[in-house]
């Protein structure tokens, strides 16, 4: 690979050990991905505070705070998605109902680890969609390091910023990154033209239809016709679902999406092949995320990806004055938990019952509340979570954030989804 | 003594270092973060064809990684022991690379064939990441 003498010097220790450090990890990533040069980054960064990609090239605690003593801060643009390692609850912990998170000093030791990082100037959004509250952007063509499969494709599609899925203190301590795959034009131009053929309309047909265009294309980058004028929680949705059920990084939505005006303007003539997606494909989908036999449900979870507060508000208006009979935890990001407490969602959701809460899910804590059946509004965790009960089954049911509601009010499972 | 037919691939190198033994071929692509095991050393993901395969001492062959960066606990095996000898896969991305990384397993992509279409489970391969090589034995008859 490339590297110019200032990236040469660095890695030759000139800049100090963990520069070096940071420097030998880009360099080795970079030559495995047969990247050619590094890149600055002007963009953001999106980390998963304290989780190291690569634990060889690991940074300590102590390092970090002896960093910040020398006044060093992160180069770029730096936000917090959800902590990982550990997860835990930033808001409403303590009605979460879990012994290690509703105590108070596990909460405390593990807010202090992350303090060096803010203290390096980390903006604590801790959010899986943190870029929906973050109030800074990367714009069309910047470069980027994020992580979150839900948000890279926000970064490289609806934004038009570039982007792989490798943030970490690295790439933010140094504000470079290897230049390769999603970074350069060639590999942006859609290959695969995705036809829906049915109408989507509810949050979860955005969802449902993002699985099976990321089944059908896995890495490719597809241009997306004939799904109508999706919200900001369909788009969310069909984001988290695409790279789940697949691994789009990138696609295209001609006329909605900055880098593709026209559908000749997406594939740059590099067209290969055309797919269809009819209303049996999200049907199929559907049967294989309803993955329970039970009918009576005992926990009910939403808010993966973090609901937005558009979201806290359909909730609550759905749950004022009814009780619930099930556990109810709807989750979301610590700034639009704010609001809510404001605007008095948070009690109407509390008075039936309900638990909201910010920073985290059921997969990032590695837990849920006892419990043998489950409802979810989310392909993604609902899909993730039977892997972490693995080798004991876990029924997970999959509907609309109205099913599931309804579900968590009477104790059972019905769905009409069509 | 049962024949054999070899076939070599040529790949690209992701991570170097020599590895053979038994092939272990998913293909459908991996997802990793909670729908793969570290400590047991297979996937979790359910439905999937490999689920509860162990993959440990295996060449590990698949199509393309998807889901989560959680990927790279594909890579976390080796502290458990559990991991396989090599990756081989059609086409990867930064998923792939840092699962590699972690495990410092020799690891080949990018080949002149589809392994998929080539290997099978059971068949031996030798792995060289250095040179790209992949030597696929296959008993014949």
């Amino acid at each position: 690979m490339y590297l110019t003498d200032e990236e040469k010097r660095i890695l030759d220790g000139e800049k100090g050990e963990i520069a070096q450090r940071s420097m030998s990890f880009l360099v080795e990533y970079g030559e495995a991905a047969g990247a050619e040069r590094l890149i600055d980054i002007d963009g953001t960064v999106d980390v998963h505070p304290l989780a190291d990609w690569i634990p060889q090239y690991a940074v300590t605690l102590d390092e970090v705070r002896e960093l910040v003593k020398k006044g060093e801060r992160f180069k770029v643009p730096t936000f917090a998605n959800k902590p990982v390692a550990p997860g835990f609850i930033i808001d409403g912990w303590e009605k979460c109902g879990l012994p290690k998170n509703s105590d108070p000093e596990y909460r405390r030791k593990n807010m202090e680890a992350l303090q060096p990082y803010i203290d390096m100037g980390m903006i604590p959004i801790f959010s899986c969609n943190y870029y929906l509250v973050s109030s800074f952007l990367p714009t069309v063509g910047q470069h980027c390091a994020w992580v979150e499969s839900s948000a890279i494709p926000w970064a490289n599609a609806i934004l038009g910023a570039r982007t792989n899925f490798d943030g970490c203190f690295h790439t933010a301590y140094l504000g470079k990154v290897p230049a390769y795959d999603m970074h350069l034009d060639e590999n942006r131009r859609a290959t695969v033209l995705v036809k829906c053929e049915t109408e989507l309309k509810s949050d979860i047909d955005y969802d449902l239809f993002g699985w099976a265009v990321g089944e059908a294309v896995d890495l490719e980058v597809p241009a997306l016709v004939g799904i109508g004028k999706p919200t900001t929680s369909q788009l969310v949705k069909m984001n988290s679902a695409l790279n789940t059920g697949g691994q789009v990084r990138m696609y295209h939505v001609p006329g909605l999406t900055p880098e593709a005006p026209t559908v000749e303007a997406a594939f740059q003539g590099n067209y290969q092949r055309e797919i269809s997606i009819t209303r049996a494909d999200l049907r199929r989908v559907y049967d294989k995320l309803n993955y329970a036999t039970k009918e009576d449900v005992d926990f009910v979870y939403l808010g993966c990806p973090h609901y937005n507060i558009y979201d806290i508000c359909r909730a609550a208006k759905l749950l004022e004055g009814k009780k619930c009979k099930t556990l109810l935890w709807i989750m979301t990001n610590p700034s639009s938990y704010q609001v809510a407490e404001r605007m008095g969602l948070r009690k109407i959701i509390e008075d039936a019952g309900g638990v909201l809460l910010s920073g985290s899910c059921p997969g990032a804590l590695l837990e849920t509340p006892p419990m043998k059946v489950m409802a979810t509004d989310s392909a993604k965790q609902n899909y993730y979570l039977t892997g972490m009960f693995y080798p004991e089954k876990l029924d997970v049911w999959y509907g609309s954030m109205e099913e599931c509601i309804n579900a968590a009010i009477t104790g059972k499972w019905s769905s009409d989804w069509r | 003594m049962a024949e054999t037919k070899k076939i070599i691939l040529k790949g690209r190198k992701v991570i170097g270092g020599k590895a053979e033994g038994e092939a272990l071929v998913s293909q459908e692509p991996l997802m990793g973060w909670l729908n793969v095991n570290p400590q047991l050393g297979c996937t979790t993901e359910r439905n999937h064809p490999l689920c509860g395969v162990s993959f440990k001492d295996k060449i590990l062959v698949f199509p393309t990684p998807r889901g989560s960066g959680g990927f790279v606990s594909y890579g976390t095996t080796v502290n458990y022991n559990t991991n396989p000898a090599a990756f081989i896969y059609t086409k990867g991305n930064n998923l792939t690379i840092f699962a590699s990384l972690v495990a410092q397993i020799p690891t080949v992509t990018d080949l002149d064939q589809d392994p998929l279409e080539i290997i099978e489970t059971g068949d031996y391969v030798k792995v060289d990441g250095d040179l790209g090589i992949v030597e696929v034995i296959k008993s014949v008859g």
